[in-house]
């Protein structure tokens, strides 16, 4: 196992380089110049030159590739065109509570989703399934923006029990939790229905309810550990995404996360600081790909890792 | 067995998430005092704010630095200055008054000017302010290894020497005359640092400042909030908070949220559409401050292959097809002037030319006339996650409309802002839209710096008069008012070349935005000035 998770990591330093490379030149292709937006609409054209040569933008692109790759040898980042700061520093300022707000909202949506969607199979085609059927179409279609919003509407400003905004007061990380777990559960929900209708067909468990075994036994033990394999797909790619893709969440309620850091780099330019973000959650992505198939061997004993 | 094992695995689930949201704390006891008021916005009176909890403010970005040294952007600049003071502060009045140097002389040949600094001020650290240490931090801001995005005009070309007299005595000796040195010595980029500063950051910027102010810095959390203290060394009047929180809340929305779940004290930028019914809230009261800011349409009049903007006629045309009133009225509730000059009335040099009112009728004559009654163009616009961007796009619409109206039809193109500036950037000949929507506010207040957008020496890339303009008449007129040493025959030269660029109309002029901030109505206190920015410092509560 050890030697497996250990080629894994090997495997993905290529990878790794390969995202650094197409990150590094669809930045280069797009318009707009990071000297110009850094030294504002008032600075003169030589103040704006005297900046690109300071941040190291006047030279070609392959020499600017090779620094850039020399830095991150020795785990440098670069430096944040906007702010001066090691991109490092930057990105470590604001992990925390992106992987704060994944984790959460993960845990939260496992639970709710495998629950929503255990019983929605068990219930097949009755009243329950469908009442957690058009949950899960809400959750699915419902916008991230609006839903935070109301969430805020009612919990903050009608009820006054939770802030509206932040991550320092206590209990602030509850609204967003709620807003970004809305759309995982959904898909977890679907997930945990569709594979638990199939299981529940089978063979196997319709001979260990002829057994006697108690239903409990029968669905957890049985059905739903069988079941298992594709919701730990699920839930390891969402929690993946989660750790991208929070902007929104982010923005509406001022979260000092990863997303937003991403976004104010772009449309700022900041090269080197959208370089580290994405390289960033690319390494998570990797790393969570690879703690999902670990899972997979730990669920299935079917499963071996050379 | 089926019900209750289903059962079982809900309450399981459902108690688990309790547990994982134990956190949610007691509801705090507000005295919730419903209005009778059936307004849209859910309106709540307001806690006591109370002198010992500190001020919480809400702003819309995060600052890139805390140095004054690097400020590009009036909210920023705004939190610096309540820890850092500069030599001379910019009055209401636009005139130049005191700040740490109690008096200050200029030379009677204008090339150099004597500061006496107040005596007994302190730095944050302790350090007592002195002429060498004004010196060290001004120099530091001269040398052009430190970043500094606007220098100008005190840069090298300007200045000579800075030479401590004796202990409280400052001289700084100029190149040649400034009109504009002691409004740039007002500005928030060359406020004072104490030596461990100057001395520790020669060519970086420090994100923990050492100023003179009446708060210090306590704190800062990337991309959540900036917290200050109240320095109890401070020369002025004292601070009655002892604590300012900045909390950055990007999403204007979430921003009026936490006014409204007093969970703040201050908003700054508000949602537009909400005013009426934050005006109505009698919990709460709006600061609305004229800003140097102009809003206008600039049209490229040097397009490769000829532009039937060219032609001023089809200029004044379209100046006369845009409703300004009813567009202030219904897109932006009253929060902007119409301009009446090429730059806002709050402009050192400003004289009122008069109005392009709203006529599509002459609009359409003068299209006739100009040889283009049926026009087809192209409008930029920028886009982006501030309020002002995500406003830009209904007042492009709204303006497409009006030009529609007059037999205009205009293709809008959005871009984010980076790609706007790249696209408008362009030297003559090399544009690709007919018209840019875009604004401008010159930092210093003065006519100068707005007249640029009309000569040719600033024509990008040099500069940014990107409707590649240029009037001989306008350009004699501006430089000689640069020279101008008689305050009456300047405004008369800036006078004479607003009214040239008003009939060229070069651009649509459209309006000067207001700088708005909202603030619960048991504080009191707070400031905001022409250049948008703000101040705390002397915020406290209503008795």
């Amino acid at each position: 196992m050890l030697h497996y998770v250990a080629r894994r990591l090997v495997a993905a330093v290529p990878t790794l380089l390969g995202v650094s490379i197409v990150v590094f030149l669809m930045l280069r292709l797009l318009p707009g110049d990071p000297a110009r937006i850094v030294a504002g609409l008032l600075a003169s054209e030589t103040d704006v030159e005297t900046i690109r040569h300071q941040l190291g933008l006047d030279q070609p692109a392959p020499v600017q590739y090779a620094q850039f790759l020399m830095r991150l040898a020795h785990f440098d980042l670069g430096t944040s065109v906007r702010t001066g700061q090691p991109v490092m520093y930057e990105v470590l300022a604001r992990l925390p509570w992106t992987i704060e707000l994944a984790a959460t909202s993960i845990a939260l949506a496992a639970l709710l989703g495998i629950a929503g969607g255990v019983v929605a199979a068990l219930y097949h085609n009755q009243r329950l399934d469908v009442v957690i059927s058009a949950l899960m179409l809400f959750g699915i279609s419902m916008p991230v923006y609006w839903f935070g919003l109301m969430l805020i509407v009612v919990f903050a400003i009608k009820l006054q029990w939770l802030p509206a905004a932040g991550s320092q007061d206590p209990g602030a990380w509850i609204l967003p939790t709620l807003t970004l777990a809305a759309f995982s559960v959904a898909l977890i929900a679907r997930m945990t229905r569709s594979t638990m209708l199939e299981v529940l067909r089978t063979d196997y468990v319709r001979t260990a309810r002829a057994k006697g075994q108690m239903e409990r036994v029968v669905i957890y033990g049985h059905a739903l550990r069988n079941a298992m394999l594709p919701i730990v797909t699920v839930i390891g790619h969402q929690f993946g995404t989660l750790l991208g893709g929070a902007v929104l969440t982010e923005t509406v309620f001022g979260w000092p996360g990863m997303g937003q850091l991403l976004v104010d780099a772009l449309f700022a330019r900041d090269y080197p600081v959208v370089q580290g973000v994405v390289l960033t959650f690319a390494a998570l992505f990797i790393l969570v790909n690879l703690a999902v198939d670990v899972l997979y061997g730990m669920i299935d004993p079917r499963i071996q890792y050379a | 067995m089926k019900r209750r094992a289903a059962l079982r695995v809900l309450g399981v689930a459902g108690l688990a998430s309790l547990v994982a949201a134990c956190e949610v704390g007691v509801p705090q006891t507000p005295t919730e005092t419903a209005t009778d008021e059936p307004t849209a916005v859910p309106t709540i009176a307001p806690t006591e704010v109370t002198v010992a909890s500190g001020l919480r403010l809400a702003i819309d970005q995060d600052p890139d630095t805390l140095d004054p040294a690097g400020q590009t952007n009036p909210i920023a600049s705004s939190i610096v200055e309540h820890l850092a003071e500069t030599l001379v502060r910019l009055q209401p009045d636009g005139s130049i008054g005191p700040g740490l140097a109690r008096k200050f002389t200029q030379a009677t040949d204008g090339k150099s000017y004597t500061f006496e600094l107040r005596p007994d001020v302190e730095f944050h650290d302790g350090t007592p302010l002195d002429a060498p240490a004004a010196a060290l931090s001004l120099n530091r801001f001269l040398d052009p290894q430190l970043r500094v995005s606007m220098r100008a005009p005190f840069d090298s070309n300007l200045v000579a020497d800075i030479t401590p007299l004796d202990q409280l005595t400052l001289r700084i000796a100029l190149k040649d005359r400034s009109r504009l040195f002691l409004q740039k010595l007002a500005a928030t980029e060359l406020a004072i640092v104490s030596p461990a500063h100057a001395r520790a950051f020669p060519d970086s910027y420090n994100e923990e400042p050492l100023g003179t102010g009446p708060y210090r810095f306590k704190e800062r959390r990337k991309g959540e909030s900036v917290v200050l203290e109240r320095f109890d060394g401070y020369w002025g009047k004292r601070a009655t908070y002892p604590a300012l929180q900045f909390r950055i809340v990007p999403e204007v929305a979430t921003r009026e949220s936490l006014l409204l779940a007093n969970q703040v004290e201050v908003i700054i930028d508000p949602p537009l559409s909400d005013l009426p019914a934050l005006q109505n809230n009698p919990a709460l009261k709006i600061v609305q401050t004229p800003t140097a800011r102009s809003t206008f349409i600039a049209m490229d009049l040097t397009l490769p292959g000829g532009t039937p903007l060219a032609i001023k006629k089809v200029r004044q045309a379209l100046n006369y097809a845009i409703d300004r009133d009813g567009i202030i009225r219904n897109v932006l509730f009253g929060a902007a002037t119409p301009l009446d000059a090429p730059m806002a009335s709050t402009l050192v040099g400003y004289s009122r030319v008069g109005g392009y009112g709203y006529d599509p009728n002459r609009a359409r004559q003068l299209l006739l006339e100009g040889g283009a009654p049926q026009l087809q163009l192209k409008m930029l616009y920028p886009t982006g996650r501030s309020l002002e961007e995500t406003l830009f796009a209904q007042l492009a619409q709204a303006m497409a409309g009006n030009l529609h109206d007059v037999g205009v039809d205009v293709e809008l193109i959005g871009a984010d802002w980076a790609t706007f500036l790249a696209t408008i950037n362009v030297p003559a000949d090399k544009g690709t839209a007919h018209m840019h929507l875009f604004n401008w506010a010159p930092a210093l207040l003065d006519a100068s710096q707005q007249m640029t957008q009309f000569v040719r020496s600033q024509w990008p890339p040099a500069g940014l008069a990107t409707s590649h303009y240029w009037n001989p008449k306008v350009e004699l007129l501006v430089s000689e008012a640069a020279r101008e040493t008689d305050d009456q025959q300047r405004q008369d030269d800036y006078a004479e070349a607003q009214r040239i660029v008003w009939d060229d109309a070069p651009w649509v002029f459209l309006w000067s935005p207001s700088f708005l901030l909202v603030h619960s109505a048991k504080v009191q206190g707070l400031t905001a000035a022409a250049t948008e920015k703000f101040s705390a410092a002397y915020a406290e509560p209503v008795a």
